[in-house]
């Protein structure tokens, strides 16, 4: 196994092909409107109403490298988003700058998520997505106890930041402005990153693994180790939501950064809404779900009264239901496949995986 | 987290593998469960700690309306369990069989989210338990003591399990069931409806949890949540005795419920789960069939 193999044979001559296309203008013209969206608009709410979606964009998309690329579906991303928090949180303490400490929680969150795609390597489908439920609790049992990092009360943000002025050194800010540049800058890697995965030898393997484990084995593809590297690569920009996190809040605590439902389960409803197997897929999931999720949490509680404090997860529930049931493609790979959208780095077998010049013909009427 | 500086004594370990076996007899029912409806079906129940919760709530409601004991009353939970069980085979898993495995663990995990965020906004997130008259007494043994209550739910999960050995080798059905279990097609050149074994098994698997809902109610605090702990541990369970195999499952449960509390022992108990799932680490490392084979993953 090459490193190599991450990078696509032919450069990034695809990549540039891919921008010839009309596809490849739309995605350019989308990203500059996102770099000049947040100018113009002063109501600080609504900026950080953005930055929360695209930090939930970066962790869908993360939650999507082991869903959809290698079929690994897991509950538990929590585990990876909550170490690398509190890697980025301690390094604070000890008066590390977070341009170093949101790489270090995110390379140590990878680290982990590679050791455990090894070691659950064995575990198909189901109980892959037991044993990182599991995770979830766990992890948030161990930090609870663990005095050293705060237990249950939590890690703050030194004091002397909390007061400072403004430093980019530090990222301290009160305005939102430059969290979502970051948060916009990461998942613009992110998706760069992934189109060049399901370009790469490594991403073909991992489809492989993911359609039929027992052939890819058969064909000599060490599904351990892939395995392990999808999960590594996923929980690393897991953990750089985690490190993005924690410099935006200043605090932590384990029942918010383990949290399986906002954590770990909402990056899977978003991704499966918007489509895991579309390299957009999970960004336009996010923009449909968690705008709607926040706006339930918040209202359903104050509409319906305390008491059904929860419902809105029912309603969660059922969207996944449906979702699953009807829709098992998500939004985008449903457009997809009726050939309304040309499936652009889309990674479905079958596909225009190939890159370059294919077309799908339009709808026959 | 430190560890205590004197060994305890041997009365607190004798102690604590007695209420492993113990609540071990609760686990294992619950894992029986899982890995019916798993070794019939392949399908894993994630929401399989629900039924426990569901049939643990109607416990508590009839206790605190009428005063009803809980054991009575996990006979009841094992039927609305199981009905409850068979709605959701029949109109929901039933439909997504045969299916990619990724949708059929969606389906069911969204029926988790549902069924127990549903509770949530319907009772609340308070803690509710019952107080049956047996709830405090104990059984001395020289210097262990043995909750009465402890015997009565283990009695009454192993009169459960013994029931379901007796019905999957003695009756037809079980047999048919196993066979299923065994070998879907060659079950159905015999002449097995397999469709109805899987409602079968879905409907048993989901009521022998709502049994152990009942007894759980008996001496443990009943929340909306309680179900994921429950499910998390029987899912242990199961990958340490086999996958599907049934008495690697009642094993395990015992397995787990002595280390459990041995562990708690050593360490602060709120962590006792934690040595759960290190257990389950080390099976995956070294003996990832199981102990008792079973089916591969």
């Amino acid at each position: 196994m090459r490193v190599a193999s991450l990078v696509p044979r032919y450069g990034l001559r695809v990549f540039k092909d891919e921008l010839r296309t009309r596809a490849g203008m739309l995605v350019l013209g989308l990203g500059l409107f996102l770099i000049m969206l947040p100018l113009p608009i002063k109501n600080q709410f609504f900026i950080n109403a953005l930055f929360v979606t695209f930090l939930y964009a970066i962790m869908t998309l993360a939650w999507a490298i082991a869903c959809g690329q290698a079929g690994m579906l897991s509950f538990g991303h929590s585990a990876f988003f909550g170490i690398a928090a509190y890697t980025t949180m301690v390094l604070l303490h000890q008066k590390v700058t977070p341009w170093l400490g949101i790489p270090a929680g995110a390379l140590l969150a990878g680290l982990f998520g590679f050791a455990l795609g090894l070691l659950f390597a064995r575990l198909r489908s189901h109980w892959f997505a037991l044993a990182t439920l599991v995770l979830n609790d766990i992890f948030r049992l161990i930090f609870e106890n663990w005095e050293e990092v705060g237990g249950m009360r939590g890690l703050e943000m030194p004091y002397y930041l909390v007061v400072g002025e403004p430093s980019l050194y530090w990222l301290n800010f009160t305005h939102p402005r430059p969290f979502y540049y970051l948060a916009l800058g990461i998942t613009g890697l992110e998706l760069l990153m992934i189109y060049l995965l399901t370009k790469s030898k490594m991403g073909y393997y991992l489809k492989a693994i993911r359609e039929d484990e027992e052939a890819a084995k058969s064909v000599g593809i060490n599904i351990t180790l892939y395995k392990g590297f999808a999960l590594g690569l996923s929980a690393f920009f897991m953990g750089l939501a985690g490190g993005l996190y924690t410099i935006r809040y200043g605090y932590i605590d384990p029942g918010a950064v383990f949290n399986m439902m906002r954590i770990s389960i909402y990056p899977a409803i978003a991704g499966l809404l918007g489509g895991v197997y579309s390299l957009v897929g999970p960004v336009v999931g996010c923009f449909i779900f968690i705008p709607i999720a926040e706006y339930t949490r918040a209202y359903i509680g104050s509409w319906l009264g305390a008491r059904f404090y929860g419902i809105h997860l029912v309603f969660f529930g059922i969207i996944l239901l449906l979702v699953s049931l009807k829709m098992p493609e998500g939004i985008m790979g449903f457009l997809e496949k009726a050939g309304y959208i040309r499936p652009l780095l889309s990674t479905t077998v079958g596909g225009s995986g190939g890159g370059g010049g294919e077309r799908k013909s339009p709808p026959e009427r | 987290m430190a560890l205590p500086l004197a060994l305890p004594s041997w009365h607190l370990i004798v102690q604590a593998i007695i209420s492993g076996l113990l609540i071990g007899c609760i686990y294992a029912l619950i894992a029986l469960g899982l890995a019916l409806i798993w070794g019939v079906m392949e399908v894993v129940n994630f929401a399989h700690g629900e039924f426990l919760m569901i049939a643990g709530y109607l416990a508590c409601f009839l206790f605190a309306l009428y005063g009803i004991d809980p054991v009575l009353s996990a006979f009841l939970g094992f039927v609305v369990a199981g009905l409850i069980g068979l709605a959701v085979q029949k109109g929901i898993i039933e439909k997504v069989l045969g299916s990619p495995p990724i949708v059929t663990i969606l389906v069911t995990f969204s029926i988790l989210l549902i069924l127990r965020y549903g509770a949530l906004a319907a009772f609340g997130p308070e803690v509710t338990t019952t107080h049956p008259w047996y709830g405090v007494k104990s059984i001395y043994l020289g210097s262990i003591a043995i909750p009465l209550v402890g015997l009565i739910y283990a009695g009454a999960s192993l009169a459960a399990t013994g029931a379901l050995y007796v019905f999957l080798t003695k009756t037809y059905t079980g047999i048919a069931l196993r066979a299923t279990a065994q070998n879907r097609i060659a079950a159905q050149l015999q002449g097995v409806d397999v469709k109805k074994m899987y409602t079968l098994a879905f409907a048993i698997g989901t009521a022998l949890t709502g049994f152990a809902g009942g007894l759980l109610a008996s001496f443990y605090y009943i929340y909306p949540e309680v179900g994921a702990r429950f499910c998390a541990l029987s899912f242990v369970i199961v990958v340490l005795g086999g996958f599907g195999s049934l008495p690697g499952a009642f094993i395990g449960g015992l397995i787990i419920g002595v280390a459990e509390e041995v562990a708690a022992v050593f360490i602060p108990p709120v962590m006792k789960d934690v040595v759960a799932f290190i257990i389950f680490i080390l099976i995956l490392l070294f003996k990832p069939t199981g102990l008792f084979g079973g089916r591969a993953s």
